[in-house]
C-alpha cells in the first residue's frame, strides 16, 4: 500500500461549484444545508437539504453532450472535466485502454427512474417514455464519462450506500496495484430527486427546519439526516507513474480497509466493533499509531445514531487524546449522500496539499447531548501528515481509510 | 502457460435459481437438456406490452425454507440471493464457525435489485395513497443482498455491491478473484441476484429490445431478448486452502477483464473493439492463449446487434476459422436474460461445461445467420472435451466483462 497518489480534483458540490469554491467554503465551515426550493416540500415532513445550485453543465460540455444526460450525469461528468484539466494528464497521449473510470452512487439517477415508472403509470405500456430508461441504470454516468472522454479501460460502479464511493476508491486502488491500468478516475456521485427524498421522507430519518423560509437555519445535533447531492472525480495514478510525468500530487492513499458487522434492516452496525476494526486496520495497514494521525475525518450525518456509534469508536481508539480530539463531520456541511465520500476526500485531499487543516467540531460534539449546539473551530496553517477517513452505511458496513502527505523526498 | 500469480482461487459452492430450476441439479438438468423457463409474466399485469413473456420463476412458496422473521421485509430479488447462498454455502460444505470471519467477503452484483418493492411504494404514492408502507424503501437499495448475506453469516470480511447493468456480477466474481489474489481475503461469497420488475420490464420493451415469443440468439429470424430472473452465488476460494479441507473443486477462476466500449449508452460499437479486447485482456489475465480455450458462453441476448457484434468479437480474437470451431452458445436462450445476475447464472452455466466435459446448448435456434456463423451448440447439449472456458458479460453503458475459467 502506499503507492497510489491523487493527482487532479473535480467537485461540483453544495458549497459551491469548481473545487477552488468549494474548498474555499469547506475549510471556514460554512454550511450548504438550506430550505429546499428546488421542489415543493408541502407534502413532506422535511424540508432540508444541500442542494447544488448554479451548476451550469454548459460550463464543461456543450450542450449536445448533456442534452438527454440526467442530473447526476452531468454533475460527475463535469467534475471529471475540472479533475482531468486540474491533473495536467493529456489523455490523447496516452494508452486509454489502460485508463480506468470508477464512481460510487447509491441510486444513480433516482430522477430518471421516477420519471421513467411515472411514464408507465401515467401513459401505460405504450406510454413509457423509451429516452429516460438508459439513464436508470446506476452504471450511466460512470459509462458517460467514458464516452465523452473516450476512455476505455476498466470501467465500473459501486453502490454501497454511504460507502459507495469509498468501495469505488479501493477497486480504483486495486487496479493500479494489480498493474492493470495506470491511471483512473474515480469518485462519487448523487443527485437528490425530489423521489429520493420522499423515500427518506417516508422513513422519518430526515430532519426538519422551523421558522420562515427567510430565517437562518440552525440544523440540530441529533435532529434527523440531511440529504445532500453533487459529484467529485479524482485523478488516481501509481506514485511512480505520476512522478514519471511530473504530476503535481495532492497526497496519498496509505490503506484503505471496509468491514461490517451485524445491524438492524436501515440501522447501522449495533456495536461499532467492526467500525474500530476498520480504523485500527487501516492504521496498521499505512503503518502509522493513533499518535500519528493529524486529522479526523468522520461521516456522522445527524442521524444521532451513526454520531454517536462514531464517537464511541474514535474514543476508544484515540483515548489517550480524548481532550483536545477534534473531528471534521463534513456531512455537517454537505449533507448526507452515497457519493460523498469523493467530496470528503477532495477536502481532505486538498487540506494536506495546502497544509491547511479541515475544520472542526469537538468530539464531544457527536454524542449530541442536550443543549449542545454546532460549533465549527476553523484553522490557520498547519503542518498536516496524515488523515483518517471513517465511513459507515446503514447496513452495517464501514471503510477506514489513510490519506497522508506526499513528501517529494520520498519520491526517490 | 506459467501461472502469473502465486495464489490460485478455487470454485468451491455454487447455488443457483432460475426458472429452468431452482436448485443447482435442477439447473444442471434444465441446463444440458435445453428446457425453456419463459412463458407468460405473472408478478405484474403485462397486459398490453408489445413482449408479456418472460423467463419468471414461477414458485410462489419460496419462502417454505426460512423461518418467518428470515424473510420479513426482504425483497423479491434479495430472496432469490438468499435461496442461491444458501446452496453455495451449504455444497461448499464450510463451516463457518472454524473460518475467520474478518477473512470472508461478500462481493454481489446487482441489477434493480429491490425495484419491485420501490414500484409497490411509487405506485401507492402515486395513487394518492397517504401513507405507503415506508419498508418498501428500506428493501430497495441495491446493496441489501450484500448487507443480508454478511448479517445472515456472521461474516466481517469485505463488502462492495457492483451495479454495472448486465455485467454487475461478473465483474463481481472477478474483484472476488483479486481479493483473494491479493491476500485480502481467504474466501468470498459473490454472485448476483434480479428479479422482474415493471421498470425493467417497461424500459426493455420501450426500447423495442424484447421478442414477443422467445429470445433465438444466434437465429437469423431473432428479434430480441427474453428478460428473466433468478440468482447465482459462487463461493470463491484461496486454491491451497481448499485442496487442505479436502473439498470438491468445481473450477479454477484464473482471470477477467472489464472494459469500457466509450461508444454509446445503448448500442455495442459497430468495430466490437471493446468486446474483442475484453476477451484478449481475460485471456492474457488468465495466462492462457486462445489456442487452448475450447467453450464460450456467449453474452447472447438474440438482439440484432449484439450476436452479430459478439460474432465479430469471436473472430477478431480467435481468428475466423478457429472461431468457427469453438462452441459458442447462449444461456440466455433458456433462463432469458437476468441482467444483475447473468454474469453469475452464466459463470455457473461455464463451470458446470468444465466440470460436466459437455457444452450447453442454445436453445429455439432454427436457421442459420451469415453474420453468426459460429458453432452456437444448437438445441442440444453435446459431450466435448472443455479445458477453458470463458464467459462474457457485455452492459448497456458499454461496459464489458470477460471472465476466464479453467478445470478444477
Amino acid at each position: 500500500m502506499g503507492d497510489i497518489v491523487f493527482t487532479g480534483i473535480g467537485v461540483i458540490s453544495p458549497l459551491g461549484v469548481g473545487r477552488t469554491r468549494f474548498w474555499e467554503a469547506c475549510r471556514k465551515g460554512r454550511s450548504g444545508i438550506k430550505r429546499i426550493t428546488a421542489f415543493d416540500t408541502s407534502p413532506f415532513r422535511s424540508n432540508l437539504a444541500c442542494m447544488v445550485e448554479d451548476f451550469d453543465p454548459a460550463q464543461f460540455v456543450p450542450p449536445s453532450v448533456y442534452r438527454r444526460m440526467s442530473r447526476i450525469s452531468r454533475m460527475a461528468v463535469a467534475s471529471s472535466v475540472e479533475a482531468l484539466a486540474d491533473s495536467g494528464l493529456d489523455l490523447e497521449a496516452l494508452d486509454k485502454d489502460r485508463v480506468g473510470v470508477v464512481l460510487g452512487t447509491s441510486y444513480g439517477s433516482s430522477g430518471h427512474v421516477d420519471d421513467f415508472y411515472v411514464s408507465l403509470l401515467k401513459g401505460g405500456p405504450r406510454g413509457a417514455q423509451p429516452f429516460l430508461f438508459p439513464e436508470t441504470v446506476p452504471n450511466a454516468p460512470t459509462s458517460h464519462i467514458a464516452i465523452f472522454q473516450g476512455i476505455t479501460g476498466p470501467n465500473s460502479t459501486f453502490c454501497h450506500n454511504e460507502i459507495s464511493a469509498e468501495t469505488a476508491m479501493l477497486y480504483a486502488q486495486n487496479l493500479l496495484l494489480h498493474h492493470l491500468v495506470d491511471v483512473v478516475l474515480v469518485g462519487g456521485a448523487e443527485e437528490l430527486s425530489p423521489m429520493l427524498f420522499s423515500c427518506y421522507d417516508a422513513l422519518g430519518v430526515l430532519q426538519s427546519a422551523e421558522g420562515d423560509h427567510g430565517d437562518p437555519v440552525r440544523p440540530k445535533l441529533n435532529g434527523g439526516i440531511i440529504l445532500g447531492e453533487g459529484a467529485a472525480t479524482l485523478i488516481m495514478e501509481r506514485r511512480d507513474f505520476a512522478l514519471k510525468r511530473g504530476a503535481r500530487i495532492y497526497g496519498e492513499l496509505s490503506s484503505g480497509v471496509v468491514t461490517g458487522g451485524a445491524s438492524a434492516m436501515g440501522h447501522y452496525e449495533t456495536t461499532g466493533h467492526q467500525m474500530r476494526r476498520a480504523i485500527l486496520s487501516a492504521l496498521e495497514l499505512a503503518h502509522l499509531t493513533p499518535d500519528d494521525i493529524d486529522q479526523v475525518d468522520v461521516s456522522a450525518n445527524f442521524s444521532g445514531e451513526l454520531d454517536l456509534l462514531e464517537y464511541e469508536q474514535i474514543v476508544a481508539v484515540f483515548g489517550k487524546r480524548k481532550a483536545e480530539l477534534a473531528v471534521t463531520p463534513l456531512k455537517y456541511l454537505i449533507g448526507d449522500f452515497g457519493g460523498a465520500g469523493a467530496l470528503r476526500t477532495a477536502a481532505t485531499l486538498l487540506s494536506l496539499h495546502q497544509q491547511s487543516p479541515l475544520p472542526t467540531v469537538t468530539a464531544e460534539t457527536l454524542q449530541g447531548l442536550p443543549g449542545r449546539t454546532l460549533h465549527w473551530t476553523v484553522h490557520e496553517k498547519a503542518r498536516l501528515n496524515a488523515t483518517l477517513m471513517i465511513s459507515s452505511t446503514y447496513g452495517g458496513a464501514s471503510a477506514g481509510l489513510v490519506f497522508t502527505r506526499h513528501q517529494e523526498n520520498e519520491s526517490s | 502457460m506459467r501461472p502469473r500469480h502465486s495464489k490460485r482461487v478455487a470454485v468451491t459452492g455454487l447455488g443457483i435459481i432460475t426458472a429452468i430450476g431452482e436448485s443447482l441439479p435442477a439447473f444442471e438438468d434444465g441446463l444440458f437438456g435445453g428446457k425453456c423457463g419463459i412463458g407468460p409474466v405473472s408478478l405484474f399485469d403485462a397486459t398490453g406490452f408489445p413482449c408479456a413473456v418472460a423467463a419468471e420463476i414461477r414458485n410462489p412458496n419460496l419462502k417454505a425454507s426460512f423461518a418467518p422473521r428470515e424473510t420479513k421485509r426482504v425483497s423479491r430479488c434479495d430472496l432469490l440471493g438468499l435461496i442461491a447462498a444458501k446452496e453455495a454455502l451449504l455444497d461448499s460444505g464450510l463451516d463457518l464457525d472454524h473460518c475467520e470471519r474478518s477473512r470472508v467477503g461478500v462481493v454481489v452484483g446487482g441489477g434493480a435489485g429491490g425495484m419491485l418493492s420501490w414500484e409497490k411504494f411509487r405506485r401507492a404514492s402515486w395513487s394518492g395513497q397517504r401513507r405507503p408502507r415506508p419498508s418498501l424503501v428500506l428493501a430497495s437499495s441495491p446493496c441489501t443482498l450484500t448487507d443480508l448475506l454478511a448479517d445472515r453469516y456472521g461474516l466481517h470480511g469485505f463488502r462492495s455491491t457492483i451495479c454495472t447493468a448486465c455485467s454487475s456480477s461478473a465483474t463481481a466474481i472477478g474483484y472476488g478473484l483479486d481479493l483473494i489474489r491479493s491476500g485480502a481475503q481467504d474466501l468470498v461469497i459473490t454472485g448476483g441476484s434480479e428479479s422482474l420488475s415493471e421498470l425493467t420490464f417497461a424500459g426493455f420493451n420501450a426500447l423495442r429490445l424484447m421478442d414477443p415469443d422467445y429470445c433465438r440468439p444466434f437465429d437469423k429470424n431473432r428479434r430480441g431478448l427474453s428478460l428473466g430472473e433468478g440468482a447465482a452465488i459462487l463461493i470463491l476460494e484461496d486454491h491451497g486452502r481448499a485442496q487442505q479441507r479436502g473439498v470438491h473443486i468445481y473450477a479454477e477462476v484464473l482471470g477477467y477483464a472489464l472494459n469500457a466500449d466509450a461508444f454509446h449508452m445503448t448500442s455495442p460499437d459497430p468495430e466490437a473493439a471493446g468486446m474483442s479486447k475484453v476477451m484478449a485482456k481475460a485471456l492474457d489475465a488468465a495466462g492462457v492463449g486462445p489456442e487452448a480455450l475450447d467453450y464460450i458462453n456467449a453474452h447472447g441476448t438474440a438482439t440484432k446487434i449484439n450476436d452479430q457484434m459478439e460474432t465479430r468479437a469471436i473472430k477478431n480474437v480467435f481468428g475466423a476459422q478457429r472461431a468457427r470451431n469453438l462452441a459458442v452458445s447462449s444461456t440466455k436462450s433458456s433462463v432469458g436474460h437476468c441482467l444483475g445476475a447473468a454474469g453469475a447464472i452464466e459463470a455457473v452455466a461455464t463451470i458446470l461445461a468444465l466440470s460436466r466435459q459437455r457444452v450447453p446448448p442454445t436453445i429455439h435456434w432454427e436457421e442459420p445467420d451469415p453474420d453468426c456463423d459460429l458453432d452456437c451448440v444448437p438445441n442440444q447439449s453435446r459431450e466435448q472435451e472443455v479445458r477453458i472456458a470463458l464467459s462474457n458479460s457485455f452492459a448497456f453503458g458499454g461496459n464489458n466483462t470477460a471472465l476466464v475459467f479453467g478445470q478444477g
